[in-house]
């Protein structure tokens, strides 16, 4: 993933662009759909996160069900998105993409039921 | 036409004969022998009035006034001030004793030492010495300077409006601030307190001191009420004579007669608890929406409170509803009222006082109390208890508005992990026809 030795003068120019560039070229079209998924948990988890702290923490318990069901999808997600992986086969071999995705399922419904239990 | 009319007479004259009081209607009158014949208009207008009169000398012990521990009459009359001595149960500290059983107690003061004034001074009330009389010399009249005509007020509540003025002889007394007493006459304006003999040193001594000393003008009482705490009621009169045949059938202007008996009457029904009595008949409180009483209300309910008053009617010994009290309060107190709002009449039921109040957001021990205490009327006093207590757990709101975000938090969550999941199904999907079709 390193630059590309015939675009030195770009890589110079922005560090960032060579970076999101690379991201776009090489990455799966699978992980880029689960990483926007993760852009949108840790997004909401942050918003909740500063109403909680500049408006109020009152019920906390709505507080702690909202922002901890973000936390823990994420974390779902993101095992997802390693298990899933092509680079790191080698790590699962005896976990197949379909059987990731189930434990992930699984996980989340199971998260999801005790974030609603805890809500109201 | 004429039958209805004579059974409501008959009615009212059955009705009259017994008990027009509403504490009973046995009365010890003491009075020497030798003077009972002075009073005969008086004693016999109390009989009229269905009273039964059992008469005992000053100084004899029988009929007695308590036998077992129990006062045997309703009522005392004494008009024998002038005892040097009296019999004990009859003395200061028996008749104190029989008033905070109820027993209601007319009393004519004296105008030498007795154990009467110390008996006044029980009562707040400060006699001048020994021997003093109110003396008067306006309006000009043949009389003597100590039989004066006193004018009542015009709208005491205890007075027929426009009464006649009356004759009054006898001493005034001073009355000090204790809220208990009810006045009912004042001496003229122009009246002093002296020594009949010689009223002019009185006044010369006073006037040498500026006017310091002088007991004068209307701010002494002569006829005195006073209701204790248990509304038994005790009038003092400055003078025996207020009540004798004499003054009775004097003429207080040529033509008039004076308004003693008229007078006397009042002041005998306010004090054998005729007029101005008044009760509580029950009170009631529920929740605003609840059918039923509760005895436990929660934190900011809203509560109905009623009660129920009756006054008492002489002329036909019942107890009518009664809605003329403007000024009756309710606190709902716990130590301090945390409320005290009107109660006012309701115009559907008469008789009824009601208000509507949300209890304070206090939980506790509290109290609905009503404790009405104006002058010459019945204390009224009512206290019910119930318990405020916090909401139970399952009471308080489950949603909150402030906590809309987290909702949405969670809810955006599951939304977005069911649409992840169909997407990531879908593209398994579409990659195996794929992966077939190549």
């Amino acid at each position: 993933m390193a630059p590309k030795a015939g675009q030195p003068a770009a890589a110079a120019n922005s560090p960032l662009q060579t970076l999101w560039k690379a991201y776009t070229d090489t990455t799966p079209d699978r992980l880029k759909f689960i990483d926007s998924f993760l852009l949108f948990l840790m997004l909401s988890g942050v918003i909740q996160f500063v109403y909680c702290i500049l408006v109020t923490d009152f019920p906390f318990n709505a507080f702690l069900a909202g922002f901890s069901s973000t936390v823990g999808q994420f974390v779902l997600s993101a095992s997802l998105r390693s298990q899933v992986n092509p680079d790191n086969k080698e790590e699962f071999k005896e976990v197949s993409p379909e059987r990731a995705f189930a434990d992930f399922a699984l996980g989340s419904i199971v998260l999801h039921f005790f974030v609603y239990n805890f809500l109201g | 036409m004429f039958l209805p009319t004579l059974f409501w007479l008959a009615a009212v004259a059955i009705a009259g004969v017994h008990a027009r009081s509403s504490a009973g209607d046995s009365v010890l009158v003491v009075v020497e022998p030798e003077h009972q014949a002075k009073y005969s208009i008086f004693f016999q207008n109390i009989k009229d009035r269905g009273y039964e009169l059992t008469f005992r000398a000053p100084q004899t012990e029988e009929p007695r006034l308590v036998e077992f521990d129990a006062p045997k009459f309703s009522h005392v009359v004494i008009l024998a001030p002038e005892i040097k001595s009296i019999a004990k149960d009859i003395g200061p500290q028996g008749l104190v004793d029989v008033l905070s059983r109820g027993v209601n107690l007319l009393v004519a003061l004296p105008q030498k030492q007795s154990p009467l004034s110390a008996f006044a001074a029980e009562f707040s009330l400060i006699l001048p010495p020994p021997n003093t009389h109110l003396i008067s010399y306006f309006p000009e009249r043949n009389e003597s300077a100590t039989i004066i005509p006193v004018a009542p007020s015009k709208d005491h509540p205890i007075l027929t409006n426009g009464i006649t003025p009356i004759w009054f002889s006898g001493a005034p007394h001073a009355l000090s601030t204790n809220p208990y007493l009810v006045p009912i006459l004042h001496a003229p304006a122009q009246s002093f307190a002296g020594e009949p003999d010689s009223p002019g040193d009185v006044l010369a001594d006073a006037a040498e001191k500026g006017g310091e000393g002088l007991w004068a003008g209307s701010q002494l009482g002569i006829v005195t009420g006073f209701q204790a705490s248990n509304n038994a009621r005790v009038t003092f009169v400055g003078g025996r004579e207020v009540f004798s045949d004499e003054f009775a059938q004097k003429e207080i202007n040529p033509g008039t007669k004076s308004g003693n008996t008229q007078f006397v009457n009042d002041i005998v029904a306010w004090t054998f608890q005729e007029s101005l009595v008044f009760r509580v008949d029950k009170v009631e409180h529920r929740g605003l929406n609840t059918p039923i009483s509760s005895d436990k209300y929660t934190v900011n309910d809203n509560v109905i409170f009623s009660a129920y008053i009756s006054k008492y009617d002489p002329q036909t010994s019942t107890w009518a509803s009664y809605s003329g009290i403007d000024d009756l309060q309710l606190e709902f107190t716990m130590l301090d009222p945390h409320i005290r709002t009107a109660l006012l009449p309701e115009s559907e039921t008469p008789g009824k006082y009601s208000v509507t109040f949300r209890v304070p957001d206090r939980h506790g021990v509290f109290k609905f109390v009503i404790n009405h205490r104006r002058n010459g009327m019945t204390y009224l006093q009512s206290s019910t208890t119930v318990a405020v207590v916090p909401p139970r757990h399952d009471e308080y709101p489950r949603f909150l508005s402030a906590a809309w975000p987290y909702y949405v938090g969670a809810m955006s969550t599951s939304i977005g992990f069911v649409l992840f999941s169909a997407l990531w199904m879908a593209r398994d999907v579409r990659e195996e026809k794929k992966g077939k079709t190549e």
